[in-house]
C-alpha cells in the first residue's frame, strides 16, 4: 500500500495510450457478435428484414423469447440440457477426484499405470470414435435414454478431469488425512469429509470446464438423442438454424437462452476458476 | 505382519476409489477405440450381422479417395495455421494484459467470454456476421471490404480461422496469463539491474519460464484443431463444394450418410494415429525445453 502512495499512478506515455486504444478497439470487435445477437433477438421480424442490422431495436420485442420457449418447446430441451449437464458434471467431479486422489496417495505400479492409462485418453477425442460409440450405444440400448447420454459424457470427460484433479493434489495437506487415519477413519470417509471439501477451487475449475463442454456439446447429443422429448439445446438449435431461416429473430433469442446459464455459472465461479487454471494447468 | 495387511487393505480401498472412473473410461473410450480398429478392418455397412473382413483395404482406399485426401488437407492446413496463429495471439494478448494497462481484467473477461458459446452457435452467429452485419458496417464506414468469407472456397479457411480465433484466443490467453503471473518478479529486477533490454528480458526470462504453459497451449490447440467439426455444421456445411470439409466431417458423411462404417472407422483410426504421433512429437520437443531450464 505504502509503495503505491509514494509512487503516484504512472502517467500514461503515448505508447501506453496507443495500446490502450488498440485493446479497446479489439475488445469492441470481440464483443460485437455477442451484442449483435442480443440486439437482433429483441427486434421484430419486419425490422430485421428492412432495417439496418446495426441499429438498435425500435421497441424491445421480448415476445421472441416467449415464442422460443412456447411455440418451439425450447423449455423441454433446456431442461434436458440442464439435467444431462448437472448429473454428468457432478458424477465426473466425484469419480475423477476419487481416482486422482487414490493415484496421488499411492506410489504402487497399479496406480502409476492407471494414471498413464487415463492420461492417454486426453489425446483421444471422442469425436474420432463416434462410429463405435454409436454402434455400442445402439446395441446396448443406450440410445435415447438419459442414462446413456450421461454415461457417455462422464466416460469421455474422465481422462481430462483425472489429469486436472491429479495436478491439484499437491494442494491438499497430508497432515489432516494422516491424523484422520490414526483416528481410524476409512479411506472413503477421509475422501468425502476431508479431501473433497479441500478440493473446492479445483472442483470449481472442473465444473466450469466440464459444464461448458457438455452444455455446448453437439456431436454426442446428436448421436445419442433423436427423440424430441430428450433433445438437447444444441441439437434443437441445429434444427432451428437449418429449417427456419425466416425465423431468425427466434433463433437469436434461443442463442441468448442457451448462453445465459453458462455465463452465469462462469460469473459465479470465476474467482476460483482463474486460480484453478493457474495451479491446475501449469503443474501438470 | 498386521501392519502390512492393514496397508494392503488401505491400498485396496484406494484402488476401489479408482475403479468406477477406470471402468467408465474403459467402456466409453477404450472399448470403442478397439471396436473402431476392428471395424476399420471390415467393409461393414452398419446393418448386417456379420462384418465382412477387408484387411487393410480401407486404409488403401483412403489414400486413393480424392474426398478423403481433400478433407485431410483441409484439416492439416487448418491445424497448422490455427496452432501458430492462436498461440501467437494468445501469448501477445496475455503479455499486453499482464502489463500496466488500465482495466485489464475487463479486457480479459471480454476476450474470454466467446469460448462459453457453443461452437455450433458460433458458426451460426458468424454466418450472420459475414452475410449481413459486417456488410452493414461497410455501408456505415463507406468501405468496400469483402466480408462474405464463407461464400468462396478461397476465403472459407480464413473465415473459419477468424471465427476460431474469436472463440478460443481468450481461453488460451488465460493459461498464458497464469503462466506469466507465476514468474518471480526478482528475475526481471535482476535483469534490469544488469541492463537487459525489454526484448532480451522477454526472450531470456519470459519465454523460457513460460515453457510449461507453452506445452499445454501448443498441444491443446493442435488436438482441438484436428477434431474441428461443430463449427462447420451450422456455418459452411463443409462447403462451398467440399472446401471446408474436415476429417471428422468426412467421417460423419461416410459413416452416417454413406453407410460405410468400416471405411469411416479406418479414417477415424488414422486420425487417432495422427493425433498421438503429433502429440508425442510436440511433447517430446517441448518437454525437452522445459527440462533445459
Amino acid at each position: 500500500m505504502s509503495d503505491e502512495r509514494k509512487e503516484p499512478r504512472r502517467r500514461m506515455r503515448p505508447a501506453d495510450i496507443i495500446v490502450q486504444a488498440l485493446m479497446t478497439l479489439i475488445a469492441a470487435v470481440v464483443a460485437l457478435p455477442i451484442l449483435e445477437v442480443v440486439n437482433l433477438s429483441l427486434k421484430t421480424k419486419r425490422e430485421l428484414y428492412v432495417g439496418d442490422p446495426l441499429a438498435l431495436p425500435l421497441r424491445l420485442a421480448w415476445e421472441n423469447y416467449g415464442i422460443a420457449f412456447e411455440r418451439l418447446r425450447l423449455g423441454t430441451a433446456f431442461l434436458n440440457t440442464l439435467l444431462y449437464t448437472t448429473i454428468s458434471v457432478a458424477v465426473t467431479a466425484i469419480l475423477a477426484s476419487a481416482a486422482a486422489w487414490a493415484i496421488a496417495r499411492n506410489k504402487g505400479r497399479l496406480f502409476r499405470l492407471s494414471y498413464l492409462y487415463f492420461v492417454l485418453g486426453i489425446l483421444i477425442p471422442y469425436q474420432a470414435l463416434f462410429i463405435p460409440i454409436y454402434v455400442m450405444g445402439y446395441s446396448l440400448h443406450l440410445i435415447n435414454t438419459v442414462f446413456g447420454i450421461v454415461f457417455m459424457y462422464v466416460a469421455v470427460g474422465m481422462s481430462f478431469c483425472v489429469f486436472l484433479m491429479a495436478s491439484f493434489m499437491t494442494q491438499v495437506p497430508l497432515e489432516l488425512e494422516e491424523s484422520a487415519r490414526i483416528d481410524g477413519c476409512s479411506v472413503y470417509r477421509i475422501f468425502f469429509s476431508i479431501v473433497l471439501p479441500l478440493l473446492k477451487p479445483a472442483i470449481a475449475t472442473l465444473v466450469i470446464l466440464q459444464a461448458f463442454g457438455t452444455w455446448n456439446d453437439f456431436l454426442m447429443a446428436s448421436l445419442f438423442v433423436s427423440d424430441t422429448k430428450l433433445k438437447t439445446m444444441t441439437v434443437f438449435l441445429r434444427y432451428l438454424f437449418s429449417t427456419t431461416s425466416q425465423d431468425y429473430t427466434t433463433a437469436m433469442a434461443a442463442i441468448v437462452i442457451l448462453f445465459v446459464p453458462i455465463m452465469t455459472l462462469f460469473a459465479a465461479l470465476q474467482k476460483y476458476f482463474i486460480k484453478g487454471m493457474t495451479v491446475g494447468a501449469l503443474k501438470g | 505382519m498386521r501392519k502390512s495387511s492393514l496397508a494392503r487393505r488401505t491400498e485396496l480401498e484406494f484402488a476401489s476409489l479408482m475403479i468406477p472412473g477406470l471402468f467408465l473410461f474403459s467402456v466409453g473410450v477404450i472399448v470403442p477405440m478397439l471396436l473402431g480398429f476392428y471395424y476399420s478392418l471390415t467393409s461393414w455397412d452398419g446393418f448386417t450381422k456379420d462384418l465382412p473382413w477387408a484387411g487393410l483395404s480401407n486404409y488403401a482406399k483412403m489414400l486413393a479417395d480424392a474426398n478423403a485426401v481433400s478433407a485431410w488437407l483441409f484439416t492439416l492446413k487448418f491445424t497448422v495455421l490455427n496452432t501458430v496463429i492462436q498461440n501467437a495471439l494468445s501469448l501477445a494478448f496475455a503479455v499486453v494484459l499482464d502489463g500496466n494497462l488500465r482495466g485489464k481484467k475487463v479486457y480479459r473477461t471480454i476476450l474470454f467470454v466467446p469460448c462459453l458459446i457453443a461452437p455450433i452457435v458460433a458458426g451460426y452467429i458468424w454466418l450472420r456476421m459475414y452475410s449481413d452485419v459486417l456488410p452493414a458496417l461497410n455501408a456505415l464506414l463507406g468501405t468496400k471490404i469483402n466480408f462474405r468469407l464463407f461464400g468462396s472456397g478461397d476465403t472459407v479457411l480464413p473465415g473459419l480461422l477468424i471465427v476460431n480465433q474469436w472463440q478460443w484466443v481468450g481461453y488460451w490467453m488465460l493459461i498464458y496469463v497464469a503462466g506469466l503471473q507465476s514468474i518471480p518478479v526478482e528475475l526481471y529486477e535482476a535483469a534490469r539491474v544488469d541492463g537487459a533490454s525489454r526484448t532480451r528480458q522477454f526472450l531470456r526470462i519470459t519465454l523460457p519460464m513460460l515453457a510449461p504453459a507453452i506445452t499445454i497451449c501448443v498441444v491443446g490447440i493442435t488436438v482441438g484443431s484436428l477434431r474441428v467439426y461443430d463449427l462447420m455444421v451450422s456455418s459452411t456445411s463443409g462447403g462451398p463444394g467440399r472446401s471446408s470439409t474436415s476429417i471428422i466431417y468426412q467421417i460423419y458423411n461416410t459413416a452416417i450418410a454413406g453407410r460405410q462404417y468400416g471405411y469411416g472407422s479406418a479414417m477415424s483410426m488414422t486420425l487417432i494415429f495422427v493425433l498421438l504421433v503429433v502429440a508425442v512429437i510436440q511433447l517430446g520437443a517441448l518437454r525437452r525445453r522445459e527440462v533445459q531450464l
